[in-house]
């Protein structure tokens, strides 16, 4: 699975402003419902599930990098977001560091198969380290998508 | 009658009361804790009872025995403790641990001692009495918060938790401070505080030293039998205490350090281990509690049950709420975790072996400071042990439930292998729930192994499909944890 195949590009954010993780995760949904992949009513459940997820371990896998997801019964298909800080949050990570690299994921609960699969691509990617070491350096949205795509065309000979 | 048969029949009797207390104690265990009673104050009515002025007739005075014995049980309980504790979680929580461990001891201590003199006690017993339960205690707070299946979240649990195991030294250094105060006066100087931090840190070092020490030798002897594994690691605990005190350090801190360091390695026969040192702590703790019973003369309790039971509620409402809270609230921690942390501030075994060090040391007025100190580490038992389910609730600070599974896995070894079984409790949140096995696509060098599915053990097939509830045993290299632990949640410490 690709990242284009779940990635929604409208709601990539290369700075997020939030310093805590319930923040981080409140400002990408936000950033999901703004461009559409998700509905108005359904923010406060799908916060709530993403946290829960977190409760059961910090999605933060270690080297910068986090992957917040959970699985709920408001979205069709599996949608998924990008984002940047700078400033890099506390997320409770397996090796204690800051983590500048977040990837979102929601997927509906019946499809568990495109939601491991997605998760798979992001770590194998991930492991690449110029590619995280460039998508911590992107200054823009657009870089992101660039990068991602890139990513997506095996050019970081992942 | 001879001497000899007098002796033997009462050690008959003694056991027999034993037996069926410690018995009676695990079978209620389950019921006990429901009460929110902790089970080792059975134990302190049993010593109480066994005692000289109870049904037993034990007359036991000897406290530089009860010192000795007593800081035994201190270093078995801390072995525990830092065996279970792991260095991440130790490595996250160490700063708020830490304040709390030090400066935040250091603040109960002085404001329970204002406390004392306000209440009429001389300034020297005022000062031994917070001194002496200033630290929160290791075997108590485990207890409560492991056996308990209470599932804190790590930030509260793991402070307390860390907290607990690493105060001790500081309460130890600060009674030793007061009873040199109060037996010459004259020769104190405050420059002897320089020596805290001193004793710390060479604790620190010398638990580090011989942690990396024993590490590298239990992976290396070969003992004639599996038995004595632990023989070995106990050998490394004690040490590690003799070694750092001799060296003018904190051996309470080293032995919690060198327990970490061994905790943290591929021990041979580790899961065997960690249960012999579990039993050694909690009979430990049964022995510590016997022992103040034993101590603890009954009708000099009357005398001191005002200032006793005033200073125990004084130390939970006032003393520890407000040093949690002036330690942790610069951290910016949330007002309802300090809350919590503040609250559960339970006392045991360090304050009855630190009120005998005064009595030891000839202090005047010791005495009364222990039996003042039987009150307060009985209602700092009771008093959080009793509501801290109900405030976890309140104060919504529970993991989502994990139920133990039916059956437990383990691979024992003499040698230190390589890769890694762990189980996974599968919550519905967690991205394998309602995967089929093929779908899930695990890195090289892993495979899920088994499931344990309510009393049953389910074949890892293809086709398998994992449900929230399942115990789940998963190979895996080192390397690839953090993706295991992305794809299944969290791992079971079993």
């Amino acid at each position: 699975m690709k990242f284009a195949d779940f990635v929604s590009t409208e709601a990539i954010q290369a700075d997020l402003v939030a310093e805590d993780k319930d923040g981080v995760i409140r400002e990408m949904v936000q950033s999901l419902l703004d461009a559409g992949g998700v509905q108005e009513e359904e923010f406060e459940s799908i916060i709530k599930a993403i946290l829960k997820r977190e409760e059961l371990g910090s999605t933060g896998i270690g080297r910068g990098v986090a992957v917040p997801h959970t699985k709920h019964p408001s979205v069709d298909r599996l949608v998924g977001t990008v984002a940047v800080s700078r400033e890099g949050v506390d997320f409770q990570s397996l090796d204690g560091e800051k983590v500048h690299l977040f990837f979102l994921l929601i997927s509906p609960p019946d499809r568990p198969g495109d939601h491991l699969r997605a998760l798979e691509n992001i770590s194998r990617q991930l492991r690449n380290d110029t590619f995280c070491r460039f998508l911590k350096q992107s200054k823009s949205a657009d870089d992101i998508r660039q990068l991602l795509e890139e990513a997506d065309n095996n050019q970081f000979g992942a | 009658m001879l001497l000899a048969v007098v002796e033997m029949q009462d050690t008959a009797i003694f056991l027999v009361m034993l037996g069926f207390l410690i018995g009676l104690s695990a079978i209620f265990s389950r019921h006990i804790d429901r009460l929110g009673v902790p089970v080792v104050l059975l134990f302190l009515v049993l010593g109480i009872l066994g005692g000289s002025e109870g049904i037993g007739g034990i007359a036991f005075d000897d406290y530089s025995f009860a010192v000795r014995v007593g800081t035994i049980y201190l270093v078995l309980i801390l072995v525990d403790g830092g065996m279970t504790t792991s260095l991440a979680a130790v490595r996250r929580v160490l700063l708020p641990a830490g304040i709390l461990a030090t400066i935040g001891v250091a603040l109960t201590a002085a404001l329970l001692a204002l406390f004392g003199r306000l209440v009429g006690l001389p300034w020297i017993e005022a000062m031994l009495l917070g001194a002496i339960v200033s630290s929160t205690d290791a075997a108590a707070v485990l207890a409560v918060l492991r056996g308990g299946n209470l599932h804190l979240k790590p930030e509260v649990g793991d402070t307390l938790e860390v907290e607990s195991c690493m105060n001790d030294p500081m309460a130890v250094i600060l009674t030793v401070t007061v009873i040199e105060l109060a037996l010459a006066p004259g020769e104190w100087h405050w420059t002897r505080l320089v020596a805290i931090p001193v004793q710390l840190a060479i604790g620190g070092a010398t638990g580090v030293g011989l942690g990396l020490a024993g590490k590298w030798g239990v992976e290396r002897v070969r003992p004639a039998t599996i038995g004595l594994y632990p023989a070995v690691t106990l050998a490394i605990a004690f040490l590690s205490f003799g070694i750092a005190t001799v060296l003018g350090g904190s051996g309470l801190l080293s032995v919690y350090v060198t327990a970490l360091v061994l905790g943290s390695a591929a021990l041979p026969y580790r899961a065997g281990l960690k249960r012999v040192h579990d039993a050694l702590a909690w009979l430990s703790q049964i022995g510590l509690f016997l022992m103040l019973g034993l101590l603890v003369f009954p009708s000099s309790l009357p005398a001191v049950a005002g200032v006793g039971l005033g200073a125990a509620l004084f130390l939970a409402f006032v003393a520890r709420p407000l040093a949690v809270a002036a330690c942790l609230l610069p951290l910016r921690f949330p007002p309802r975790q300090i809350g919590y942390i503040g609250w559960i501030g339970l006392r045991g075994a360090v304050p009855i072996i630190l009120g005998v060090f005064p009595v030891l040391a000839g202090v005047p007025g010791a005495e009364r400071v222990f039996n003042i100190v039987f009150f307060i580490v009985v209602v700092s038992t009771l008093l959080p042990g009793a509501t801290i389910r109900r405030m976890t609730q309140w104060l919504d600070l529970a993991r989502p439930e994990m139920p133990t599974p039916s059956a437990v896995l383990e691979i024992n070894s003499a040698h230190r292998l390589t890769n890694e079984i762990a189980s996974f409790f599968i919550d519905s949140s967690a991205a394998v729930c309602g995967a089929s096995l093929s779908q899930i696509n695990l890195p090289p060098a892993s495979a899920v192994m088994l499931i344990v599915r309510g009393q049953q053990l389910v074949a890892a097939r293809g086709a398998t499909v994992l449900n929230q509830g399942d115990h789940v045993y998963v190979f895996f290299r080192p390397e690839d944890q953090p993706f295991i632990e992305l794809l299944f949640g969290r791992r079971e410490s079993v």
